[in-house]
């Protein structure tokens, strides 16, 4: 272990970390471009001029790629250092246009913030600026090439890390240009990364440019609800529009990137025609009428038909906690059904995740960058859990051998990042030969025996579920014994449901009375139901979701729901921004509301479903509940958002019967 | 005088390959193969004292030592023709003249290494030259002398002649090897160093075209021969020098290491040219400082240069008369040096470029009394580069600064240049 003196305070690190990282360590920031904990180092930029003073090295040296050994003693502060940085930034200010007002990057900008500090204030250089063309890069990043200040992230993040091959570094000198051969979309499913890591203004969001300023954003710590992966993020709000979405650093998971899915698909929260009111009987209502009426029609239902014959339907998009109050509310009633799913493949697969699965077993996303082989087995990767593909891409890079079983039916035709060994099947595979092997399927469409077998020969798992809390509903369907909704329509007992925040097909409802719905969507079964409930986001909720490697993550609330305080202004959502109105909608944006000074927000009813459930059993005649995570969920209330999550493994040590 | 590597030259044309067997070539060849280990020919290279002739100036035998010989996995020769600083022309007269001398230097040396494929990595504009050299290595191989089981033996090796694409800083080692394999020409950050982990990760050796050329006489005579060819006691060998400027006789020499200054101007050079009087000069190419009068009777070996303050480089001498302006020179060299900055780091890429434009106002009659400070800012910080680019680039303007501050002061306050 490294022990070293920076600016007098001693330091002890891991052997290997370099010396910027070891002052990170004690909280010193040394000013960098280059430098980014998940790229290769660059050592391009000479912004992290730190000066030797005793040592192996003497004098100015570079932090970023000098590694910490016994006896250095670092000054941040020497004069000489500092003049370096601050001729670094003169340098680089040389040919950087000075445009921050116009600039979307202007105040989550690292140049400005090490331009400041760095104290460069006057210019010397008497020349012209260079200038370049800009490229057209696609619909979600804007490309402003004369901002760059070379420091290779881009194009170290896009080759190096995501394996893109349309964008990279041409030209020599002042005249190094960081773009495409020519004009066109970005190809990479990972490109929007380029605004997060880009330390200046060259690429920003199209999709959210000039809306507000850094200061102006609600943040929280959020969790996906794409794919089961669960990167972490963050929504960047201003007055109830989520303007932008940035990656979240988690390194187990997503390391500090998310896909394009992630970051530019706002739709659903954003969408105009999202439906914000409760109804009853598509009459608009508030939210305690509607839920006085859905309880009275819960009691008469029972009533007439019998407890039996109602049905409570989840999904996998429920929060842990609104699969958990889904149970407590089934409970309720004797013979009541629970189910999460329509598809019984999905009900099984999910199901065989949880019996199948342990903390010994289970493959994390980055551990398939150390793993020794990888088995992509009847998994659509671009689709069902992109961010995985880096890290196997950055196995592969190290020799790792990846092999793929394809399934017909799933080619998207979208390239990997990394070559693969085609397979017919498992047998194929030497996975007996490997150490670290990782085998990533689809929990829906490999048989039980075959996983079973896998996991025998020591491979680990990395087994992607349909749904964003896939697991964590399995695990609640096993303790509540839920069936999927198929075989309960095969008992042909069931003659009503209550859904939340469900997917169920309508046309499997025949001659079934949708009682109540509660969903943010504007979904098929939301038409149909009788007394319809808004619930918020999951942006706009605080909850817990299990990713596909059973890791229990905490998101928190970004925002409270309600219509955007600008209006919806036809300007930004008249141009397909958030996609065609749903059918039956208006065309036209609702208005403007209503600039009276009021206690509530206008069209700010909704509630998370699980609180939508706990009043709903408290008029059902249940105790009210307010804290859904209790027995054995307990531990997970206090799941810090920003520590990456816990894996649930410890928290049901014994294995539980199959309930299905 | 006795000539080593010039020995073979025949006047206005290329020697053949029946000419250059006839006087002895590939017979070290012979003799390395047939006598001598290859721990004893690279034993040979290092007594020689032969130093590295593309400017580092380092001991070549024992950059040959550090390639580790037991990692898996093939070792690479590369020999750097890549010549492109302003002033050295020196590679280039050598391989119009005779190829066979590199060729059978590449070969010796790596049979000392244990390379099994070496690459000739040649500048672009060198066509003549590597004509030259692509007959050459057909007629090599025709003779048994370069392919499988050269001369009968064990030993095979196959050399490539790699035409560059053409830029300033494929000249350095690294950024050749990136170029080699394909990859933007960006210098890599060292340590590792090529000798361990190089082309395509394999150890590495990257020697100049002069100095692998020294290698068949070394073996040929011994290394103790070649030692004594030089003038000084801490010299090796002969060195070649290509004088330009204001010279009478321009011509490219090969004088034993150690000769002066003044011997080589006013000898194969036939002294200043007609009715001016010599100002400074640049000794060893474009990145080294100005020499002055004071320094006409140094030696001109790699220690004795460094010690007044320069580098002996590539033996490019450029001469500058009294009443040249040494402002407009060195502006000349930098606007060179900031165009073929490769972009990777910040001080080279823009520091560069703000030389450029700070020299190019003073020689322009605008200077200020301030740009005087910038250049010296300039100077010290632009040492803390990615590679030896920048520091190279400096060179010329420290000699300025060192040596005629007062003519570049000149420039500020008559607010114009005084030579003109």
């Amino acid at each position: 272990m490294p022990k070293l003196i920076i600016d007098n305070l001693p330091v002890e690190v891991a052997p290997g970390t370099t010396v910027l990282e070891a002052a990170r360590s004690v909280g010193i920031t040394i000013p960098h471009f280059c430098y980014h904990p998940a790229l290769a180092l660059a050592s391009a930029c000479r912004l992290c001029a730190v000066k030797m003073l005793d040592g192996p090295v003497k004098g100015i040296q570079m932090s970023c790629s000098l590694p910490a050994q016994d006896g250095m003693v670092v000054s941040t502060t020497d004069p000489e250092a500092l003049k370096m940085r601050a001729l670094v930034i003169e340098w680089l200010m040389i040919n950087h246009p000075h445009d921050c007002p116009v600039c979307d990057e202007g105040g989550e900008c690292l140049l400005q913030d090490f331009t400041i500090a760095g104290g460069h204030s006057r210019r010397r250089y008497q020349g012209d600026k260079r200038t370049h063309r800009n490229q057209y890069l696609g619909e979600h990043i804007y490309h402003e090439m004369n901002r760059c200040i070379q420091c290779y992230r881009c194009v170290r993040f896009y080759q190096d890390y995501a394996g893109g091959t349309d964008f990279g570094v041409t030209g020599s000198a002042g005249r190094v240009y960081f773009g495409r051969f020519e004009d066109g979309p970005l190809e990479s499913p990972f490109s929007g990364n380029l605004v997060d890591i880009c330390p200046t203004g060259v690429f920003t969001d199209k999709t959210g440019r000039f809306r507000a300023r850094y200061w102006d954003y609600q943040f929280a710590p959020s969790v996906c609800q794409h794919c089961s992966v669960g990167c972490n993020l963050a929504p960047q709000v201003f007055q109830r529009e989520v303007i932008k979405i940035v990656g979240r650093r988690n390194d187990q998971v997503n390391s500090w990137f998310i896909c394009d899915r992630a970051r530019f698909d706002k739709k659903g929260i954003n969408d105009p025609s999202r439906p914000r009111a409760p109804r009853v009987d598509g009459e608009a209502t508030d939210y305690e009428a509607a839920l006085d009426a859905l309880a009275a029609r819960i009691y008469d239902f029972v009533e007439v038909h019998g407890p039996e014959s109602l049905a409570f339907v989840g999904s996998s998009r429920l929060s842990l906690e609104g699969c958990l109050m889904l149970g407590e509310l089934v409970a309720n009633f004797d013979a009541a059904s629970l189910s999460f799913y329509g598809d019984p493949a999905e009900a099984k697969g999910s199901q065989l995740a949880t019996e199948l699965l342990s903390g010994e077993n289970v493959a994390a996303p980055a551990d398939l960058a150390s793993a020794d082989c990888i088995v992509l087995l009847s998994v659509d990767l671009m689709n069902e859990g992109p961010m995985l593909a880096p890290f196997i891409r950055k196995a592969w890079l190290g020799g790792t051998k990846v092999y793929r079983i394809a399934d017909p039916a799933l080619l998207s035709g979208q390239q990997l990042p990394f070559d693969c060994i085609e397979a017919a099947t498992l047998a194929e595979v030497p996975l007996e030969q490997a150490s670290r092997a990782i085998v990533v399927c689809h929990a829906t469409r490999t048989p039980r025996e075959e996983l079973s077998d896998v996991a025998a020969t020591g491979a680990r798992l990395a087994m992607l579920q349909p749904g964003p809390n896939g697991f964590g509903a399995a695990l609640v369907a096993r303790e509540h014994g839920a069936r999927p909704f198929d075989e309960l329509l095969a008992a042909r007992k069931v003659r009503g449901i209550v859904a939340f925040e469900s997917d169920l097909p309508v046309a499997n409802l025949k001659g079934i009375t949708v009682l109540g719905c509660a969903d943010w969507q504007a979904t098929e079964l939301s038409q149909k139901a009788g007394v319809f409930l808004p619930t918020t986001t999951w942006m706009e909720s605080t909850g817990t979701s299990i990713n596909f490697e059973g890791r229990a993550q905490r998101f928190e609330r970004a925002f409270r729901p309600g219509y955007p305080l600008k209006g919806l202004d036809a300007k930004y959502y008249a141009q397909s921004r958030y996609g065609e109105p749903a059918p039956g909608q208006p065309k036209t944006p609702p208005p403007q509301p209503p600039r009276i000074p009021r206690g509530e927000i206008p069209g700010g009813q909704e509630i998370e479903a699980w609180k939508a459930m706990a009043r709903l059993l408290e008029k059902l005649g249940g105790e009210l509940i307010v804290e859904p995570l209790t027995g054995s969920w307990q531990p997970l209330r206090d799941i810090d958002p920003e520590a990456g999550g816990e894996r649930i493994f410890s928290l049901f040590k014994s294995s539980e019967p199959d309930t299905l | 005088m006795e000539q080593v590597l010039f020995r073979h030259n025949r006047p206005g044309r290329v020697v053949t390959f029946k000419e250059y067997c006839d006087e002895g070539g590939f017979n070290a060849l012979r003799k390395a193969i047939s006598e001598m280990t290859p721990n004893e020919v690279q034993q040979a290279v290092i007594d020689s004292g032969l130093r590295g002739r593309g400017g580092a100036g380092f001991s070549t035998g024992r950059k040959w030592s550090f390639v580790p010989r037991d990692l898996p996995g093939p070792r690479w020769l590369i020999c750097n023709c890549d010549e492109m600083e302003p002033g050295t022309y020196k590679d280039r007269v050598l391989l119009e003249h005779n190829p066979y001398s590199l060729i059978e230097g590449v070969t010796l040396a790596c049979y000392a290494l244990g390379v099994r494929h070496a690459f000739i990595f040649i500048r672009r504009g060198y066509e003549k030259a590597a004509n030259n050299l692509a007959q050459g290595l057909i007629e090599a191989k025709e003779a048994g002398l370069l392919g499988k089981r050269i001369l009968a033996s064990e030993f095979s090796v196959d050399i490539d002649l790699h035409l560059s694409a053409g830029r300033y800083i494929c000249g350095e080692e690294t950024a050749l090897i990136n170029a080699l394999e394909g990859k933007r020409p960006n210098p890599r950050s060292k340590p590792p160093f090529p000798a361990t982990k190089g082309l395509w990760g394999g150890p590495t050796v990257v020697n100049n075209v002069e100095t692998l050329a020294n290698v068949p006489a070394i073996i040929a005579k011994g290394p103790g021969w070649f030692k004594g060819l030089a003038r000084n006691a801490e010299g090796a060998g002969m060195k070649l020098f290509c004088v330009s400027g204001a010279v009478k006789n321009r011509v490219c020499v090969e004088l034993p290491t150690g000769t002066t200054l003044r011997e080589i101007i006013d000898g194969p050079c036939g002294g200043m040219k007609p009715g001016t009087k010599f100002k400074a000069c640049i000794p060893g190419g474009a990145s080294t400082q100005f020499l002055t009068p004071e320094h006409l009777d140094v030696p001109m070996d790699y220690d004795t240069v460094a010690k007044v303050g320069s580098r002996l480089g590539s033996g490019a001498i450029i001469v500058f008369e009294e009443g040249c302006c040494l402002v407009a020179a060195t502006l000349n060299l930098i606007t060179f040096f900031a165009r073929e900055s490769c972009g990777w780091c910040t001080p080279c890429r823009e520091g560069l470029p703000f030389v450029k434009e700070v020299l190019t106002r003073i020689e322009a009659g605008a200077g200020e009394e301030r740009d005087i400070e910038i250049l010296r800012e300039h100077v010290k910080y632009l040492n803390y580069t990615f590679c030896a680019l920048a520091p190279g680039a400096m060179a010329p303007l420290d000699g300025l600064l060192r040596h005629f501050e007062a003519e570049l002061r000149e420039h500020i306050v008559q607010r114009k240049c005084p030579f003109k």
